[in-house]
C-alpha cells in the first residue's frame, strides 16, 4: 500500500487545515490511519467536513422546529409574550451559564487533546460532562413544577393530566380549604399566580370534572345542553387550576408549551446524547487514545458540544425573555 | 330571494359537451381552463413530437451495425444551440405561467353578489344550507348567477371538486375556505354534475360523491323555498312516514337497516341484539367498554327516556360510543331540527315499516292496531 | 450470489459466510446488499399496486378487497415504493457500489456510517412490517393530518417511525456522498473532471442532507400530536393542519429530486457510453443538477394549490415551480444531442436510456399542466396527478435504475445478462408503463379522483386498459428477474469494460476486486472515449496503449 505514488495533499489542498502533513505511506506509521485513506490530514479533514454536514443537518433538525415556533409566535403574539411568564427566567439563566461554561471546558479539552495532555484533558471532559448534568437536573425541576403546576401540553393544560388517579387520592378535608382560599382573591399578576400555585396542592384537581375550558376553536356549536354543563364544569375548574384563575389568559396558551416541550425536549434528548458522547471521550482519553496525532473525536465531539449549546443559547430568548 | 346577476348570457346552444380530454364545460370558467390545458397540451403534443422524432431517428440513424461499437467523435458543446434551448424552453414556460395566472386570478376572485351556500363536510357527507335555512345533501345552484360556497369541515380535511365546473378547493376544519363558480346552463331532466370529494378521507372516501343539479332562477326559487319548509309542512302523524326517508339517507353511509355492518352499528338487529329502538329502550347495547345503556337510561340516570339518549347520540355522539365502533360520527348538531330528529327516532321506532333502503313500506298492521 | 468463476480475488469472494456480508465495511456488499433489499421492497410494492390495479377493474365493490383493505393497499404501495425503494435505490444501492469506484477510492470516507445506513434501513423496513402487525395504517403515504392523527389504525405510530429511521438512513448516505465526493477525488480529478452521475450524486446527496431533518422532525410532531395530543396541527386545539402539508412538501417535494436527479445521472451516462462518443454539454448537464437541487427546496407550494393557502403565495409557487421546467429541458435536449452523430449499441442498456428520455419528457411536460394555476385546480387529486408522478417516479427514477442495474451489472457480478431477454423484457415494460399510465392522464383530465375504491361506470373503460398494461408490465418485470438470477449461475464471464466506458469503474476488474484498485488508476476526461479499442480476445474494450493517459476534453 506504501508503494501508491498518488493522492498527495494536492487533491485536497484547498480544505487542508494544516494538521500533520505527514506525507505517504502513513499506515505503518499511523494505526488510526484507516485503510481508504491516503494520509492522516485527509482523514481528518473528512471527518471533520462529515461532522459539519452532520451538523448542517441537525441545524435544519432544529431549524424546523424554529420555522415552526415563528409561525406559531406569527399567528399567536400573545400567546407568547403572556405564557412566557410561567417560565422561571433565572432557572433558565442558570442552565444558560451552565451550559456556556461546559462549552468554554469543552474548548479546553480540545486544547489539551491537542497537546497530547492526557490528565488535563480528562478533567475538563469531566468538567464538561459535570455542566451538562447539572442542566438537566436543573432541567429536571423546571420540568416537574411546570407539570405540577399542569403547565403542559394539549388539552391536559386544561385538566389534570391524571385526573381520575388523583380524585381517588383526594383527601377530603385539604381541597375545600385552598379552593376557598383561591377563589376569594384571585391575583391576576402572573407572578402571584405562580407563587399562589406552589401552594396548591395537587388534589384541588378533584374537583374537576372533565375537559372543561376548550382553546379557541375547540368548542363546537353552542347552546346544547351539555355545552351549559361544561360551562359550568369550567368554572370548577377555573378554581383549581390556578393559571385558569387568570381572565387575561390568551385562547391557545396551550400551544406555547406544545412547542415549548417540543424544542427543549429536543434539546434535552441531545444533551443526554452528549453526555453519552462525553463519558465515551473520557474512556478514551483515560486509555491514552489521543494525542496530537490524532485527536479528531475530541475535536469532533467539541463541535456537537458547541451546536447543542449555541441553539440552547437560541431557545433561551425565544422563550424566556419574550417579555 | 336577491335580484338575480347575470355575468354572462346563458348559452343557447348549452354546454360544451365531452371531448377527448375534457369533461362536459357547465361553468363560466371552465372554457379558459380547457383553453389554458389544451395550449400546454399541444405544446407538449409539439415537443413530445419532436424528441420522440430525434430519439427515433437518432437512435436508428446512428445504430451500430457490426457486432461492436468504435467509439467516435462527435460535437461535445455548441454555446449558441445550448443559449436556444434554454432559452426558447423559459419563453414558453412564462407564457404558460401568466395564461395559468390570469384563469386563476378570475377564480379566485368570488363576485362581491355571490348566492352564498354554507358547506359542512363531514366523513362521508355533504350538508349545503341555503340562506333560508334550507338544506340539502345533493347541491342545488340557481343558473346564470354565482354561487360562493363556504365551507367548513368536522373532522378531517375534504375537498370539494365539480370536475364539469373545473372547480376544486379543499375543506379544511378549523378554517372557512371559500369557492365560487357560475353555472349558465340549467342541467336537463335526470342529469347532474358529479361533486367529489378529493382529498383522501378514509374508508368512504370514494363514496363520498353528490349531485350538483343547475336550476332555472324560477325553478330554484321555488326549489329552495320549498326545501325550507318541507319538514314543517308534513302533517305530525305523518313525520316518520314521510320526512324520515328523506332525512336516512344522510344516515345510510354509515348505518344500515338490515344489520349488514358499517362504519357505525345497523339500525336493524345485529350482533345478536334486536334492532336498534329495542335495544336502546330495554338497555341492551354496550357503550364505553362494556356498559349496558340500562345504567345511563332511565328516571334519575344520564337521560330520562331512551328517545333522550337518542336523540343526544345524534348531537353528541362522541359522549358514549357503542362497544366494537369508533368515535367516528360527526355531530348533528344545527344540521337537523328538534323535527328531524323526531322524524328518524320515529323511523327507528317502527323500523319494520321500511325497507332496507330506507323506503317506507306501508303502515304494519299488527302496529296500527295498537296506536 | 454467483459461485466464484475463478480462484482470483474479488469482493465478493473476499471473505466467506455470512458474517463477512453481514458486518462487511466494503461498500461494494453494501451496495449489493441494498440492492437485493430494495428489489425484495420493489416486488412487495408491485404486488400491492397489482391488487390496486385489480380491483379497479371493477367499479363497485369486491368480495375479495374491501374499502379498508384497498385503503391500506395503496397506502402501503404508496409508502414501501417512495421511502423504501425509490428513495434509497439509486444513491444507496448503484452510488453506493459505483461512487467509490468512479473516484479510484477505496471505500467511501466513512464506511462503518454507511453500513448503519443499511442496518437502519432495515429497522426502517422491519418498522413497517411491525405496522402491519399492529393493525396497518390507511393514511396515504402523505400522512396528512387530521386524518393520519385520528384514524383507528394502529400501524400510524410504528410507520412514521420507519419513516423517522428511513430518513436517517438516508441522510447517513447523503453524508457520506458529499464528503467523499470533496475529500476522496483522487489527483487530476477536478470538478469538471466528474462523471455525471457523480454530479447528480452530489447534488442529491446536498438535498438528502438539507431536507431529510425537516421530514423527520415534521412525522416526528405528528406522531407527538397522535400520542399526546399537543395541537400543533390539530385545528380543534387552535394548531393548523395545513401546516403539516407546508413541513410535509418541504421535504417531500425535494425528495422528488432525490429520485430523479440520481436518474438523471445514470442516464447521462448510459446515453454516452452506449453511443460511444462524448456527452453533448457536459457543463450545463452538471450545472442543471445543482439548479434543480437548489430550485427543489423552493416548490413545495405546488403541492398545496387547493388547499386554502392564499393565492398570492400559488402564484409564487407557481412560478418558481416552472424554473424547474427549464433545467430538465436542457437535460433532454442534452442527451438527444449526444445521439447526434453518435455509434449507438440498441442493447438492453441503452434501450432503457431511450425509453427513460421518452418517458421523462411526457412526464416532464404534464408536469407543465400541473404547475399551471388554472388547470391544476381542475386537476390536483385527481388520476393526472397520479400519471405524472409515476411518469417521473416510475417511468424515469424507477427506469432509470433498472438501466443502471443493467449497465452496471457485468461489473457487480461478473457475469454478462441474456441481451435477447434483456430487450423483450424492457419493451414490456416500456410498453406495459405506457398502457398503464397514459390512460390515466385521460382518467385525471376527465375528473377521476385518486384514492377511490368505488367510481362511476363511465370510467371502466380507461380503468381496464390501464389494469392491462399494469399486468404487461409485471409481466416484462418477471422476465427481467428471470433473466438476471439466470446470469448469476449461467452468464457469460463478463470482461472488465463491456460497454466501452472510460470512467474508473470500468477500468477494474469485474467484478472489483476488494480494494477496487491496487494502484490509483490515471483520471481522464471521464467521457473522451476516442482511445478505446475492442479487444475481441476479452470480449470488451481496452484502452488503445498509444495513447496512454489522455487527459483533453476531446472534440472541440
Amino acid at each position: 500500500m506504501s508503494a501508491i505514488p498518488t493522492p498527495t495533499h494536492d487533491a485536497h489542498g484547498h480544505d487542508a487545515h494544516g494538521h500533520g502533513e505527514h506525507g505517504h505511506g502513513d499506515h505503518g506509521k499511523y494505526p488510526f490511519l484507516r485503510h481508504h485513506f491516503d494520509t492522516p490530514a485527509q482523514q481528518f479533514d473528512s471527518a471533520k467536513l462529515g461532522m459539519w454536514v452532520f451538523l448542517a443537518t441537525e441545524i435544519l433538525f432544529f431549524g424546523a422546529l424554529f420555522a415552526m415556533y415563528a409561525i406559531l409566535r406569527f399567528k399567536h403574539p400573545e400567546v407568547f409574550e403572556y405564557a412566557s411568564h410561567y417560565l422561571d427566567t433565572i432557572m433558565g439563566g442558570i442552565n444558560t451559564c451552565v451550559l456556556i461554561l461546559s462549552s468554554l471546558t469543552m474548548a479546553m479539552a480540545v486544547y489539551f487533546a491537542q497537546r497530547s495532555k492526557k490528565g488535563p484533558l480528562v478533567f475538563c471532559l469531566f468538567l464538561t460532562l459535570l455542566g451538562a448534568v447539572g442542566f438537566l437536573v436543573i432541567k429536571y425541576f423546571e420540568y416537574t413544577h411546570k407539570f405540577h403546576e399542569n403547565l403542559v401540553w394539549g388539552a391536559s393544560f386544561y385538566k389534570p393530566v391524571d385526573e381520575e388517579e388523583r380524585v381517588i387520592v383526594t383527601t377530603p378535608h385539604q381541597a375545600p380549604a385552598t379552593l376557598a382560599e383561591q377563589s376569594t382573591a384571585p391575583d391576576l399578576s402572573p407572578g402571584a399566580a405562580s407563587a399562589a400555585l406552589v401552594k396548591l396542592p395537587a388534589a384541588d384537581a378533584s374537583v374537576v370534572k372533565k375537559a372543561a375550558l376548550g382553546p379557541g376553536g375547540l368548542a363546537p356549536a353552542s347552546g346544547s345542553p351539555e355545552q351549559e354543563a361544561e360551562v359550568k364544569a369550567e368554572e370548577a375548574t377555573e378554581k383549581a387550576l390556578p393559571h385558569l384563575l387568570d381572565p387575561k389568559m390568551p385562547v391557545n396558551t396551550h400551544q406555547f408549551f406544545a412547542i415549548y416541550y417540543c424544542m427543549t425536549g429536543l434539546h434535552g434528548i441531545h444533551v443526554v446524547i452528549g453526555m453519552g458522547m462525553i463519558l465515551w471521550l473520557m474512556w478514551g482519553a483515560m486509555r491514552g487514545r489521543y494525542d496530537g496525532n490524532y485527536y479528531t473525536p475530541v475535536d469532533l465531539g467539541g463541535l456537537y458540544w458547541h451546536i447543542v449549546d449555541l441553539i440552547w443559547i437560541f431557545l433561551f430568548p425565544l422563550f424566556y425573555l419574550i417579555h | 330571494m336577491t335580484m338575480p346577476m347575470t355575468f354572462l348570457a346563458a348559452d343557447p346552444v348549452g354546454n360544451m359537451p365531452p371531448t377527448f380530454w375534457m369533461p362536459e364545460q357547465a361553468s363560466t370558467i371552465a372554457p379558459s381552463v380547457d383553453f389554458t390545458f389544451m395550449v400546454i397540451t399541444w405544446i407538449s403534443y409539439f415537443f413530445l413530437v419532436l424528441v420522440t422524432a430525434l430519439l427515433v431517428w437518432f437512435a436508428w440513424r446512428y445504430r451500430v451495425r457490426g457486432e461492436h461499437a468504435e467509439p467516435v467523435d462527435g460535437p461535445t458543446h455548441g454555446t449558441f444551440i445550448e443559449v436556444t434551448w434554454t432559452v426558447v424552453p423559459t419563453v414558453i414556460v412564462v407564457g404558460i405561467f401568466f395564461m395559468g395566472f390570469k384563469g386563476y386570478l378570475q377564480m379566485n376572485t368570488p363576485p362581491q353578489n355571490a348566492y352564498q351556500i354554507d358547506v359542512t363536510a363531514a366523513k362521508w357527507l355533504w350538508n349545503f344550507k341555503y340562506p333560508n335555512g334550507a338544506q340539502s345533501d345533493d347541491l342545488y345552484i340557481p343558473a346564470g348567477q354565482p354561487v360562493r360556497l363556504v365551507m367548513r369541515s368536522e373532522d378531517v380535511l375534504h375537498s370539494l371538486y365539480i370536475r364539469d365546473f373545473r372547480v376544486k378547493k379543499d375543506v379544511v376544519p378549523g378554517r372557512y375556505n371559500v369557492l365560487w363558480f357560475q353555472a349558465d346552463n340549467p342541467t336537463p331532466e335526470g342529469k347532474f354534475h358529479w361533486l367529489f370529494c378529493t382529498e383522501y378521507c378514509g374508508t368512504d372516501h370514494s363514496n363520498m360523491n353528490r349531485k350538483v343539479h343547475v336550476l332555472s332562477e324560477a325553478d330554484f326559487n321555488l326549489w329552495v323555498q320549498e326545501q325550507g319548509e318541507w319538514l314543517d309542512k308534513i302533517p305530525e302523524d305523518q313525520l316518520y312516514s314521510k320526512a324520515a326517508p328523506k332525512l336516512f339517507p344522510r344516515c345510510a353511509s354509515c348505518h344500515s337497516l338490515d344489520g349488514t355492518p358499517g362504519t357505525g352499528p345497523s339500525w336493524g338487529p345485529s350482533n345478536g341484539l334486536p334492532s336498534i329502538w329495542e335495544r336502546t329502550s330495554q338497555g341492551l347495547t354496550k357503550v364505553d367498554g362494556g356498559k349496558p345503556l340500562s345504567d345511563l337510561i332511565g328516571p334519575g340516570k344520564e337521560y330520562e327516556t331512551p328517545e333522550s339518549y337518542l336523540r343526544a347520540s345524534i348531537l353528541r355522539p362522541g359522549a358514549h360510543v357503542v362497544d366494537g365502533f369508533a368515535n367516528a360520527m360527526p355531530t348533528f348538531q344545527g344540521q337537523l331540527n328538534d323535527r328531524a330528529i323526531d322524524a328518524l327516532i320515529g323511523m327507528m321506532r317502527h323500523l319494520d315499516e321500511f325497507d332496507a333502503k330506507g323506503n317506507f313500506k306501508g303502515l304494519d298492521p299488527a302496529k296500527t292496531a295498537s296506536r | 450470489m454467483p459461485p466464484a468463476a475463478a480462484a482470483e480475488d474479488n469482493y465478493l469472494t473476499h471473505g466467506r459466510g455470512i458474517l463477512s456480508w453481514a458486518l462487511t465495511l466494503d461498500h461494494k456488499r453494501i451496495g449489493v446488499m441494498y440492492m437485493v433489499a430494495v428489489l425484495i421492497s420493489f416486488l412487495v410494492g408491485g404486488v400491492f399496486a397489482l391488487l390496486v390495479r385489480t380491483k379497479l377493474l371493477f367499479p363497485g365493490e369486491v368480495s375479495w378487497m374491501t374499502k379498508d383493505q384497498y385503503n391500506q393497499a395503496f397506502t402501503l404501495h404508496g409508502a414501501i415504493m417512495v421511502f423504501l425503494v425509490i428513495i434509497p435505490s439509486i444513491p444507496a444501492a448503484l452510488g453506493n457500489f459505483v461512487l467509490p469506484i468512479m473516484l479510484g477510492a477505496k471505500d467511501v470516507a466513512f464506511p462503518r456510517l454507511n453500513l448503519a445506513s443499511f442496518y437502519l434501513w432495515l429497522v426502517g423496513a422491519g418498522c413497517a412490517v411491525w405496522a402491519l402487525l399492529a393493525g396497518g395504517f390507511d393514511t396515504g403515504w402523505t400522512f396528512y393530518t387530521p386524518y393520519s392523527s385520528t384514524t383507528a389504525y394502529q400501524g400510524v405510530i410504528p410507520v412514521l417511525t420507519g419513516v423517522f429511521i428511513l430518513g436517517f438512513s438516508s441522510i447517513f448516505t447523503g453524508m457520506n456522498f458529499v464528503v467523499t465526493i470533496h475529500k476522496l477525488r483522487p489527483p487530476g480529478m477536478g470538478w469538471f473532471r466528474m462523471p455525471l452521475f457523480l454530479w447528480a450524486l452530489y447534488a442529491t446527496a446536498l438535498i438528502q442532507v438539507l431536507a431529510t431533518p425537516v421530514l423527520a422532525i415534521t412525522l416526528g410532531l405528528l406522531a407527538i400530536e397522535r400520542v399526546f395530543h399537543v395541537g400543533i396541527f390539530d385545528p380543534a386545539m387552535g394548531g393548523d393542519p395545513v401546516l403539516f402539508q407546508h413541513f410535509f412538501w418541504f421535504y417531500s417535494h425535494p425528495a422528488v429530486y432525490i429520485m430523479i436527479l440520481p436518474a438523471m445521472g445514470i442516464i447521462s451516462d448510459i446515453i454516452a457510453v452506449h453511443s460511444h462518443r462524448h456527452i453533448f454539454g457536459y457543463r450545463f448537464i452538471a450545472f442543471s443538477s445543482v439548479a434543480i437541487a437548489i430550485f427543489s427546496f423552493l416548490v413545495w407550494g405546488h403541492h398545496m394549490f387547493t388547499s386554502g393557502q392564499s393565492g398570492l403565495m400559488n402564484v409564487v409557487f407557481s412560478a418558481i415551480t416552472f424554473s424547474v421546467a427549464i433545467p430538465s429541458a436542457i437535460k433532454v435536449w442534452n442527451w438527444l444531442a449526444t445521439l447526434y452523430r453518435g455509434s449507438i449499441s440498441l442493447n438492453t442498456t441503452m434501450l432503457y436510456g431511450l425509453a427513460f428520455i421518452f418517458l421523462f419528457t411526457i412526464g416532464g411536460l404534464t408536469g407543465l399542466h400541473l404547475g399551471t394555476l388554472n388547470t391544476d385546480i381542475h386537476l390536483h387529486d385527481t388520476y393526472f396527478v397520479v400519471a405524472h408522478f409515476h411518469y417521473v417516479m416510475m417511468g424515469s427514477a424507477l427506469i432509470a435504475m433498472i438501466g443502471g442495474l443493467h449497465h452496471w451489472w457485468p461489473k457487480m457480478t461478473g457475469r454478462m445478462f441474456n441481451e435477447t431477454w434483456g430487450r423483450i423484457g424492457c419493451l414490456l415494460v416500456f410498453v406495459g408503463f405506457n398502457v398503464t399510465f397514459l390512460t390515466q392522464f385521460m382518467l385525471g383530465s376527465h375528473g377521476m379522483p385518486r384514492r377511490y375504491y368505488l367510481y362511476q361506470p363511465e370510467f371502466q373503460i380507461y380503468h381496464h386498459i390501464s389494469t392491462g398494461g399494469s399486468y404487461i408490465m409485471a409481466l416484462g418485470f418477471v422476465i427481467t428477474g428471470i433473466y438476471l438470477l439466470h446470469s448469476l449461475f449461467w452468464g457469460k464471464k463478463a470482461p472488465a469494460n463491456p460497454w466501452g466506458g472510460k470512467s474508473l469503474e470500468w477500468q477494474c476488474s469485474s467484478p472489483p476486486p476488494h480494494d477496487n484498485f491496487a494502484t490509483t488508476p490515471t483520471v481522464g476526461d471521464p467521457y473522451d472515449f476516442s482511445d478505446l479499442k475492442w479487444d475481441p480476445a476479452t470480449g470488451g474494450y481496452a484502452t488503445a496503449p498509444a495513447d496512454g493517459a489522455k487527459t483533453s476534453r476531446g472534440g472541440h
